[in-house]
C-alpha cells in the first residue's frame, strides 16, 4: 500500500480539492464516411460515431466508479469536416451538422467537436461554406463545437479568413442574442491549433491521429491552489522556486490521474490511448479557479502586476511535473484563463483589475489566449478580427498555441452583466480601447510566416 | 533447524530490537524475517527465526525475556507451520476508506462484513484523534464479487455510522504517489 499519509492526500484531493478528470474526449475518424451523396453521408456518419462512441459514457462510469474519480464530461471529436465533406456546399454542411448533434445525443456525450476547418494559408470551397454555415449551425444545434485554424507559425495568419469570422461572430450573436450571444462560446479561432486537444471547443481529431483514440483532460485548478495555501499556512516556505516544486508534485498526481484513466477508458472502448492534456481548466464553481491561484501566490488583486509572471511560473512548473508524470502529453497542457468559466477572473473584470490587454499579456505566457471573453455588442466586425489577429500573432511568433473565443452579447455593453450558465459561467461585458484598426483588417491577404532564426 | 514464530511486546524504548536478536544470536538462531509496529507508545515485534534442534521454546522465550527489566517483555513463541494462505482465487488489491465521527461499533461491523464476502483484510490502520475516527484498510476483493455493489453496500453501512466511505482500486494511490509508470501497474493486472 502506498504510505498512509500519501494516501491520505489523495483521497483529500479527490474528495475536497475538486480533482477529477475534466474531459474524456475520444477522437473519431470520418474520413470513411464521405460521400458526394449527402443522405448517405449523413447515414454513414451517425452511424460510425454511435458505433463507436455509444459504449463511452458507460466505460467512463465505470472506471470512474473503480477508482473513485468523477470523469465530468465525456466528449466526441472528429475529423475536420470541412474536409471530410469537400465538395458539398453550405446547406448540406448544416444538415450533417444536425446529424452530428443527433448522433452526439444518442450516444449520450455531451459536446461534439471537429465542426472544424484549417485555413491558416487559404480557405478551399468546402471551408468558406463551413465558416458561412457557422451561425445557422451553432445557433440551431445544442451540443456541436466549432473550431477554425487561421493561423500558424509555418504559414502566417490569414487575414481574410479572421475578418470573415469577425462578421460570422456577429451573426452567430445574433442569432443567439436572446441566450446573450451563447453560439459564439462554442467557437474557437486558432494559431497553430493542436489535433489531439481534448477540451471543447477547440476539440477535434487531427489527420495525423488514430482511427480511433482517447484523450484526456485534466483539471486541477482546486487540488494546486490547495496545495500552495497548505504550503504557505505551514510557515515552512522558503520562496517562488518552492511553491514551484509544489505545484511540479501536485501536477505529477493530476496527470497519473489521467493517464491511469485514459488507457483503462482506450481499454474499454476498443480505442487507442492517446495523450493526457495537462491544462488546468477552471469551472465557475468557487474553490476551482486559475485565478485564485494567483491570489494563493500573493497577487492581491487578480490582473495587477506580477499576475502574468505567477502564471508563467504556474504554466512552467505544471508543465514539469506533467512531462515527468506521462510520457503521453500533448494537446494544449497550459493553463486556461477563461474568463467567464473562472469565477475569481470574471470577478477582477468587475473589479476592474483585470483588462483585455492584462489578458492578452497573460496569454503569452500560457495557454489558451483570449478565451471566453465578452465584449460589448456594437463590436465591429473589424475589431473582433484586429484582436483575434493579435492573439493569433502572439501564438505565431512564440511557436505556440493561441487561441480566441470572443462573445460580442447583442443590445449590451461595458460593464454590463453576459450569463451564460453551466460549465461557461458569466461574466462583466470588458470595454475595447482604441477601436480604430479598421484599415489594417480590411488590407487583407496573409500576414506571412515569421522568421523561426534569429531568435533574440 | 527448526523454524519459530516469536512477538513481543513492551513499552516502546530505544533497544528492544538490539535486545531481543541479542538473545536469539546467543542461543545460535539465525533471524529471517522482522517486522515491528510502535503504535501509542507501545512497541510490537514479529520475528521468525531458525534454531537448533536441542533449543526449546521456552529456553528462547526466557532467553528474550531475561533482556528486559522485570515484566517488561511479554513474549510469545511458537513452532512455524506454513501459513495455508494460497486462496483458491484471483483478487484485486482496493483501499477501503472510512472517515466521520468516532462511535462504538464501527470496526467490528465493517470487519464483519468484509469477511461475510470472505475479503481479505491485508493490511489496516486506524486512529481517533480529537473525536475523528479514520480507517484505511487494504483488503483483497476476489474477482468473482461486484465491487458496484460492495462499493454501495459499503456506503449505506457508512451512512448508519455518519462516516464517509470509499472502496477504490489501489492502482488509484499507486499512479498518484509512485514514480513507477503507469502502464507498470496496468501491466500487473
Amino acid at each position: 500500500m502506498a504510505a498512509f499519509e500519501d494516501t491520505f492526500q489523495t483521497i483529500d484531493m479527490l474528495q475536497n480539492e475538486h480533482l477529477d478528470v475534466r474531459a474524456v474526449n475520444m477522437g473519431i475518424d470520418l474520413f470513411d464516411c464521405a460521400d458526394r451523396d449527402i443522405d448517405r453521408a449523413c447515414k454513414l456518419v451517425k452511424e460510425k460515431i454511435i458505433r463507436h462512441a455509444s459504449p463511452l459514457v458507460g466505460a467512463c462510469q465505470s472506471v470512474s466508479r473503480r477508482y473513485g474519480i468523477p470523469v465530468v464530461n465525456k466528449r466526441v471529436a472528429v475529423s475536420p469536416i470541412a474536409d471530410v465533406m469537400a465538395g458539398h456546399g453550405k446547406d448540406e454542411l448544416i444538415q450533417l451538422a444536425h446529424t452530428l448533434d443527433e448522433a452526439a445525443k444518442e450516444a449520450g456525450v455531451d459536446f461534439i467537436g471537429g465542426y472544424s476547418a484549417l485555413v491558416q494559408k487559404g480557405m478551399t470551397n468546402s471551408d468558406r461554406a463551413l465558416i458561412e454555415s457557422l451561425p445557422e449551425v451553432l445557433s440551431q444545434t445544442s451540443r456541436i463545437c466549432a473550431s477554425i485554424n487561421a493561423a500558424s507559425t509555418r504559414a502566417g495568419i490569414n487575414v481574410d479568413a479572421v475578418f470573415l469570422l469577425g462578421k460570422i461572430l456577429l451573426e452567430t450573436a445574433a442569432q443567439t442574442a436572446e441566450a446573450d450571444g451563447f453560439g459564439c462560446c462554442k467557437l474557437s479561432i486558432f494559431a497553430n491549433m493542436p489535433e489531439d486537444n481534448p477540451f471543447m471547443a477547440g476539440a477535434y481529431k487531427g489527420i495525423g491521429e488514430p482511427e480511433t483514440v482517447i484523450n484526456i483532460g485534466v483539471s486541477g485548478p482546486g487540488v494546486v491552489k490547495r496545495a500552495i495555501e497548505r504550503l504557505c499556512q505551514s510557515g515552512q516556505c522558503t520562496g517562488l522556486g518552492d511553491i514551484a516544486e509544489q505545484i511540479k508534485s501536485t501536477a505529477f498526481r493530476v496527470t497519473r490521474c489521467g493517464e491511469l484513466i485514459g488507457r483503462e477508458v482506450a481499454e474499454l472502448v476498443g480505442a487507442e490511448f492517446g495523450i493526457v492534456d495537462l491544462s488546468l481548466a477552471p469551472t465557475p464553481e468557487v474553490g476551482d479557479s486559475v485565478g485564485e491561484i494567483f491570489e494563493a501566490m500573493g497577487i492581491a488583486k487578480v490582473g495587477g502586476p506580477g499576475t502574468t509572471a505567477a502564471l508563467a511560473m504556474l504554466n512552467d512548473a505544471v508543465k514539469k511535473g506533467g512531462a515527468f508524470a506521462s510520457s503521453s502529453v500533448g494537446g494544449l497542457s497550459g493553463a486556461f484563463i477563461p474568463v467567464a468559466e473562472d469565477s475569481a477572473l470574471a470577478k477582477a473584470v468587475e473589479d476592474g483589475n483585470l483588462c483585455l490587454e492584462k489578458l492578452e499579456a497573460m496569454t503569452s505566457v500560457c495557454s489558451v489566449g483570449l478565451d471566453m471573453v465578452v465584449l460589448p455588442g456594437d463590436t465591429s466586425a473589424e475589431t473582433l478580427a484586429a484582436l483575434t489577429m493579435d492573439e493569433l500573432a502572439i501564438g505565431v511568433i512564440n511557436k505556440k498555441t493561441t487561441s480566441c473565443r470572443l462573445i460580442p452579447v447583442p443590445g449590451k455593453k461595458a460593464g454590463d452583466r453576459a450569463i451564460f450558465g453551466g460549465l461557461f459561467g458569466e461574466s462583466p461585458i470588458l470595454p475595447i480601447p482604441n477601436e480604430t484598426s479598421d484599415a489594417f483588417v480590411h488590407m487583407g491577404g496573409r500576414i506571412p510566416a515569421p522568421l523561426t532564426s534569429l531568435n533574440n | 533447524m527448526k523454524d519459530y514464530i516469536l512477538t513481543v511486546m513492551a513499552q516502546d524504548r530505544v533497544g528492544i530490537v538490539r535486545d531481543v536478536t541479542t538473545a536469539l544470536t546467543s542461543l545460535e538462531g539465525n533471524i529471517t524475517n522482522v517486522s515491528q509496529t510502535v503504535m501509542c507508545g507501545y512497541f510490537t515485534l514479529i520475528v521468525s527465526v531458525q534454531m537448533p534442534d536441542e533449543r526449546t521454546q521456552l529456553e528462547i522465550r526466557q532467553a528474550v525475556e531475561r533482556m528486559g527489566s522485570v515484566g517488561e517483555f511479554e513474549v510469545n513463541v511458537r513452532p512455524y507451520r506454513q501459513a495455508n494462505s494460497s486462496r483458491p482465487y484471483k483478487s484485486q488489491h482496493y483501499t477501503l476508506s472510512m472517515m466521520g465521527k468516532d462511535r462504538k461499533g464501527i470496526i467490528s461491523r465493517a470487519t464483519a462484513y468484509l469477511s461475510d464476502k470472505d475479503i481479505n483484510i491485508d493490511d489496516f490502520y486506524a486512529y481517533v484523534l480529537d473525536g475523528r475516527f479514520v480507517m484505511l484498510v487494504q483488503v483483497s476483493v476476489p474477482e468473482n464479487v461486484d465491487v458496484e455493489e460492495l462499493q454501495t453496500e459499503l456506503e449505506l453501512l457508512g451512512r448508519e455510522y455518519d462516516l464517509l466511505v470509499h472502496l477504490q482500486h489501489e492502482n488509484i494511490f499507486r499512479a498518484t504517489n509512485e514514480v513507477r509508470p503507469v502502464m507498470d501497474l496496468q501491466r500487473k493486472n
